[in-house]
């Protein structure tokens, strides 16, 4: 035996008693190796300081309190790293600019601001690079292959889609006795007229009666001509899907005229930020995603809240639940993915959802609809200006608008 | 689809649109008069104002509305010193790109002052009680619909009383006619620009207080949509006289009210389309200006 054959007959032994070693403690249920958790890194670009801050704020902050629960889990298979860029007032070419630094950085999947417009520049990257692209919180249903076409198959959002929420509001409408309605539409945005649409829809499958409908645009300086109308139309209920200025303007203008009809809006009246002293906002009502004013019926919303006021986020609506529920969401498609990344894999994942429980509630997607649906709505009541939860709500259809 | 009635309701609100843009259109035109300047960013003029109502709520009425005009006011004589002033004498495409920036900053800053607490939108409900309706024969009128309307033409007599019986009037009138000669004859014409920036700081600070009874939710774009249609009122009356500025922003405000009562309730999103469509008509048959009848080569501008 040569020097050099005894030399590799010893590293063949060594080799042998180190394997059955590691045999022996995988065996004997013993000390177990720690399984090296996957990293998953999202790209965030966020709008930190514009028109969209406030929706991306609190999502961003609640996403983040989810992922550190999650990366604590001791039989967790992946970890979720945030990595953050300012898109500044969701400028074009910044949010761009965001995209692709993100996806240099190795971003496995991009999430993107809350608003399809602004949205556009980042989700087009990622698509286009083969990423999953998601939103916390667009509303309409826009996100997927409506908008971006082929590609657009990568592209989803866990807000709730506007043809839901009408939906649900006109049920919640029936189901309190509400017969006839008017209705108000805010041409502004896709979302707010779509709410209203299905509200008619659905109300009117449900042998509901739409008694007036008025339209008014924010920024036009017409709300006050729809007030005046809606004044003189008799009904149950006054509906309509609006924020901004339009909607004190709105509510205020009708209560002014000594009109206490319900009003009904959707998420967009969430909130009581916009509620003036004289007079009182009363009889309003709006559905959302849960309820931020201590009153949520899930244990696990309420502590999330509560966790996020400790870190120092405003809470002022129930949208930061999109925050929460798209990382849980990524998360299991990534374990019904066996742990693949691809876009491709866990967008075939997510278009499989249907009442996938998340946080506070249960959301469904399909094929052609990459917005949620089927989430449980809390329905609010501000009364004297003060908000309270009197009900919960689930769209039973999704009506098809034209 | 439901066609509403072209009721005394619906004329009622015209009127308060129209009162309310007839101010703005004196604010505007008082200021194109002296310095030959389109003012775009007055709306801010009044965002600002909307603003010192809204952060100053919690005060008595009358001291929430004082900050109001003393703010707006020193903001116009701030944008005069530290702007106009210097750029006196440049072409008016630098003096209109100007107030262009000047818009985009004080939207820009009243974003990020407006955001500290994660909110877009500041109530302002000092005087909100006008927003009260009272019944005139069947016709709801809100107070502030009343106020509008007498504020405007309480501000129009009252500047007609000053610019025809005061020696600053005087100087002003002159200074608009032709400011190189006025300058020359001793009229102090820093003092008359100076006097007519307060002037139309004033009636911006009142146009907040008017606006926010109707709006209480103030956010930067506030009043910024109201603004451009004032300025093409302006010109669609004519913008070489004071009282033909005021007639078209009283006009385009009255007709945008009409016009919204008299499209089909669920479409007035066609609203902007047919209203800027009978303006450009309007500015085809009349380019000088719907109201410059038999107007004089020469004619004062306040």
């Amino acid at each position: 035996m040569t020097r050099t054959t005894r030399w590799g007959a010893l590293g063949a032994l060594l080799a042998g008693a180190a394997a059955l070693a590691v045999l022996a403690v995988g065996t004997s249920g013993g000390f177990a190796a720690p399984t090296a958790k996957k990293k998953v890194i999202i790209g965030w670009a966020f709008d930190s300081s514009g028109n969209m801050a406030p929706f991306d704020n609190p999502a961003l902050a609640a996403a983040r309190i989810r992922i550190k629960q999650i990366n604590a889990e001791k039989n967790g298979t992946v970890t979720f790293e945030i990595k953050t860029c300012d898109t500044q007032q969701n400028d074009g070419a910044k949010a761009k600019a965001c995209a692709l630094s993100l996806l240099d950085a190795g971003a496995n999947i991009i999430f993107t601001t809350c608003d399809v417009d602004y949205a556009t520049p980042v989700v087009t990257e990622a698509i286009n690079r083969g990423k999953l692209a998601i939103a916390p919180c667009i509303g309409t249903d826009q996100m997927g292959p409506k908008r971006f076409g082929a590609k657009g198959k990568l592209a989803f959002s866990f807000g709730n889609v506007a043809q839901d929420e009408g939906s649900a509001m006109a049920q919640y409408a029936w189901s309190r006795g509400w017969k006839t309605a008017n209705t108000a539409t805010n041409t502004l945005l896709v979302y707010f007229k779509n709410v209203v649409q299905a509200f008619e829809k659905r109300f009117k499958q449900l042998g509901g009666k739409i008694v007036s409908r008025e339209s008014y645009a924010t920024g036009q300086s017409n709300v006050g001509t729809a007030v005046t109308h809606l004044n003189s139309s008799k009904a149950a209920v006054n509906v309509t899907s609006t924020a901004f200025g339009e909607l004190p303007a709105f509510v205020n203008g009708l209560r002014s005229l000594h009109n206490n009809t319900p009003i009904l809006n959707s998420w967009a009246g969430d909130g009581t930020y916009w509620t003036t002293n004289n007079p009182k906002v009363t009889n309003y009502y709006f559905v959302t995603y849960a309820s931020v004013f201590g009153d949520d019926p899930d244990k696990a919303v309420r502590k999330m809240i509560a966790d996020l006021k400790k870190a120092g986020a405003q809470v002022g609506t129930g949208g930061f639940l999109g925050g929460v529920d798209a990382i849980d969401g990524v998360y299991i498609a990534i374990k019904r993915a066996h742990g693949s990344l691809n876009g491709t894999a866990l967008a075939n994942q997510l278009v499989k959802f249907k009442h996938v429980p998340v946080l506070g509630s249960r959301i469904s997607f399909s094929p052609t609809q990459h917005t949620v649906f089927g989430r449980q709505y809390r329905v609010l009541k501000i009364q004297d200006n003060k908000a309270k939860v009197v009900g919960k709500v689930t769209a039973k259809v999704v009506p098809k608008l034209p | 689809m439901i066609v509403a009635a072209l009721d005394f309701q619906t004329v009622s609100d015209a009127v308060a649109t129209g009162a309310v843009y007839a101010l703005m259109a004196v604010g505007i035109g008082l200021v194109f008069g002296v310095l030959r300047l389109v003012n775009f960013s007055y709306g801010q003029l009044i965002m600002a104002g909307a603003y010192t109502l809204a952060f100053t709520s919690g005060w008595p009425v009358w001291a929430s509305v004082s900050t109001c005009f003393a703010v707006v006011i020193a903001i116009s004589l701030a944008m005069e010193l530290t702007v106009f002033r210097p750029l006196r004498g440049q072409s008016p495409a630098v003096m209109l790109v100007t107030t262009f920036a000047i818009a985009f900053l004080l939207q820009a800053v009243a974003l990020i002052v407006d955001l500290r607490n994660d909110f877009i939108g500041e109530v302002a409900t000092s005087i909100s009680a006008l927003n009260e309706a009272i019944t005139v024969g069947g016709v709801e009128i809100r107070k502030v619909t009343i106020v509008a309307i007498g504020a405007a033409i309480v501000a129009l007599v009252l500047l007609a009383l000053l610019l025809t019986r005061t020696t600053i009037g005087l100087h002003t009138r002159a200074a608009a006619a032709d400011f190189r000669t006025a300058r020359l004859l001793g009229v102090r014409v820093n003092r008359v620009i100076m006097f007519t920036v307060v002037l139309s700081g004033v009636l911006a600070a009142a146009v907040a207080v008017i606006l926010t009874v109707q709006v209480p939710l103030v956010s930067p774009d506030f009043a910024l949509h109201d603004t451009i249609i004032v300025l093409v009122g302006v010109v669609v009356g004519g913008l070489d006289r004071l009282w033909t500025a005021t007639l078209g922003g009283f006009a385009i405000g009255f007709a945008s009210g009409m016009i919204n009562g008299a499209l089909p309730t669920d479409n007035t999103v066609y609203l902007p389309s047919v209203l800027f469509g009978i303006v450009i008509l309007v500015l085809l048959l009349r380019p000088a200006g719907l109201f410059s009848w038999g107007r004089r080569a020469s004619a004062e501008r306040v």
